[in-house]
């Protein structure tokens, strides 16, 4: 019964702002999101300037991508012409989600600072460079580099160990 | 909650009747309300993921994080799946707003574009998932064959796939033969009268031709596996330890950007000095070799004549340097051979190692089917996440298209457009969560 009710709100509401939209103005979005695409495109292309400090690049990236999603939101999703219930629905959604990453914040910068020995053993190696080839390149200074070169030797000594019981 | 019951007219008189008006507390359709607060809680869903992600890709031993090109993503094919789905939300868009204007037909060709747009999307997934698989890029063990470090684990690691590829080889060869075999010997039967040797004959599979695979297989074996094993066990030097594991990780599957070239160029000198060091040696064993053969021909000789002249005591003398001799040469022998097994080794490593500085992409991609462990650093954890936010992006297109897939035989006129909108609503999310993944994912 409530059901049935429920629907005629909705029709009214679909008939009353009829007015909105329009194919016009949603091809206008759909060309505008294409052009945000090819603009993050654009930064891993050669003719990007600033291929040294990624950092700018991923912040470029995201601010164009919350651009696409507020543009989907707004006029495909119709939320520009909903009445103001949309606030409570998707602010608080948002607000959460916003949360949720920046209380995963810390674990990023507890991993990127520190390493426990643990997960030194585990860990992917670092780039080529830190091994043999350039190794004079490499910042000393960084403690964490040094960390890892003293916890290879560590390591390397015990794989010669091995290889030695093995070579017997 | 969507419905407050309100009593409207109470009646007075006691007659009991209440008359309830229904007044909504959100001016919306109880579907639409439910599809938003699903929304909702999907955007916690994808922020979860996507957050998740970013912990672990910038969390990830610097400069480990595999580039796009490291595990075969395309930034076109991604480029196109988001042009793809920004068509796709358009089109179900345009549905509903035929739906209002009550143009049935038109909408329904609208939803047939915006579901065949949706399977486009989901087919270009799948072809690149297939890429992937074949590179030998899954998200877990056992059919996952990527390595997060090149250390000795790796290398034996290899060591043993060769293995196990060569025995199989060696028996597919061997039963091949074995199915050929009993033919061939039916022949002889018929031809003539079976010989006691002929029968008791091992079957020529015992040494079977190694088919040009396994030969390649088998000369990695010796020649490379070996080889970076052995440097990186036995080696003082630290770098040459890691390089040499370096050099044979790069050979199966080059990172970009990755080659030990410096390496590779100082470890050629050094085995070509150690193999010109060997052959020296190996001439001076078998000078060695010739001399103690002319001795020994020589003490043979005396020995004969001193048979004949019968002397009991010279004889006895000349066999114990007969017997010191044969020692010796023995030695000697053996020293050759193991020089000539290092030489061998040594000029086999020099041999290939320019050839396969020539191939572009690898041991992996040239040979196939030889599927040896590859080695990406972090290359796990992108599988992981990449597969996981995909493989959860695919689900939901997956169940948009069904939903789309029930309306469509549906009249879409204005009093079913709700159904455009709230299947139209949740698609326009879907492509939501992509224009965040694509950039994530492909570009990062």
């Amino acid at each position: 019964m409530t059901t049935d009710h429920s629907q005629k709100p909705g029709h009214g509401h679909g008939q009353a702002d009829h007015g909105h939209g329009g194919t016009g103005l949603y091809i206008k979005v759909f060309l505008a999101l294409c052009v945000l695409t090819s603009m993050s495109f654009f930064t891993v292309s050669d003719f990007w300037p600033f291929h040294d400090t990624p950092a700018v690049g991923w912040v470029f990236m995201m601010a164009v991508s919350c651009t696409k999603a507020l543009l989907v939101m707004t006029f495909f999703m119709h939320l520009l012409w909903e009445a103001n219930w949309k606030y409570v629905l998707t602010i608080p959604a948002s607000m959460m989600s916003v949360f949720l990453v920046i209380a995963l914040v810390p674990d990023v910068g507890q991993r990127i600072r520190s390493y426990s020995e643990e997960r030194l053993i585990y860990a992917a190696d670092e780039s080529a460079e830190v091994h043999g080839e350039a190794h004079e390149q490499h910042d000393a200074t960084d403690d964490e580099a040094k960390k890892h070169d003293e916890h290879k030797h560590d390591e390397s000594k015990k794989s010669k160990a091995h290889g030695e019981t093995e070579g017997s | 909650m969507t419905g407050s019951e309100t009593m409207t007219h109470h009646d007075e008189h006691g007659h009991g009747h209440l008359k309830l008006a229904y007044q909504p507390s959100l001016p919306i359709p109880n579907g639409k309300l439910c599809l938003w607060l699903f929304l909702s809680t999907e955007i916690m869903f994808f922020a979860g993921l996507i957050g998740a992600y970013i912990v672990l890709r910038f969390g990830a031993p610097s400069g480990t994080w595999p580039k796009p090109h490291d595990v075969h993503l395309v930034e076109q094919i991604g480029a196109f799946n988001t042009f793809v789905l920004i068509c796709s939300s358009v089109t179900i868009v345009l549905g509903l707003e035929a739906a209002k204007l009550n143009r049935s037909g038109t909408a329904r060709l609208w939803l047939l574009a915006t579901f065949l747009l949706g399977c486009l999307f989901l087919g270009v997934k799948a072809v690149e998932y297939k890429s992937k698989f074949s590179h030998g890029i899954y998200p877990q063990a056992p059919r996952s064959q990527i390595w997060d470090r090149a250390d000795l684990n790796y290398a034996s690691a290899v060591r043993l796939r060769l293995a196990e590829y060569i025995a199989a080889e060696t028996a597919k060869g061997q039963s091949g033969a074995a199915t050929t075999e009993p033919a061939a010997a039916d022949a002889k039967v018929e031809g003539a009268p079976p010989t006691g040797d002929a029968a008791a004959a091992p079957p020529a599979a015992a040494k079977p031709p190694a088919s040009p695979e396994q030969a390649y297989a088998e000369t990695l074996r010796d020649h490379l596996v070996y080889w970076a094993e052995s440097t990186a066990a036995r080696s003082d030097d630290m770098a040459r330890r890691q390089g040499a594991l370096n050099t044979l990780a790069y050979f199966i599957y080059p990172l970009h950007g990755r080659k030990p070239a410096q390496f590779i160029e100082r470890e050629t000198t050094l085995q070509q000095q150690e193999l010109a060091k060997l052959n020296d040696e190996a001439q001076k064993l078998e000078k060695d070799q010739q001399r103690l053969e002319r001795e020994q021909a020589e003490l043979k000789s005396k020995r004969t004549k001193a048979e004949t002249d019968n002397q009991a005591d010279a004889l006895k003398e000349l066999d114990d340097q007969l017997l010191a001799g044969v020692k010796s040469s023995l030695g000697v022998a053996e020293q050759l051979a193991s020089v000539n097994e290092r030489r061998g080794r040594m000029a086999g490593w020099l041999k290939l190692v320019p050839e396969l500085e020539q191939l572009k992409n690898g041991i992996n991609e040239e040979h196939h089917h030889l599927r040896l462990p590859i080695h990406i650093p972090s290359g796990n954890m992108w599988a992981s996440t990449y597969f996981l936010m995909t493989g959860f992006h695919a689900i939901h297109v997956a169940v948009g298209l069904l939903a789309f897939a029930l309306i469509l035989p549906k009249k879409l006129d204005a009093r079913n457009a709700h159904l455009l909108e709230n299947t139209g609503l949740y698609w326009h999310f879907v492509d939501l969560v992509w224009i965040f993944l694509f950039p994530l994912l492909y570009l990062f």
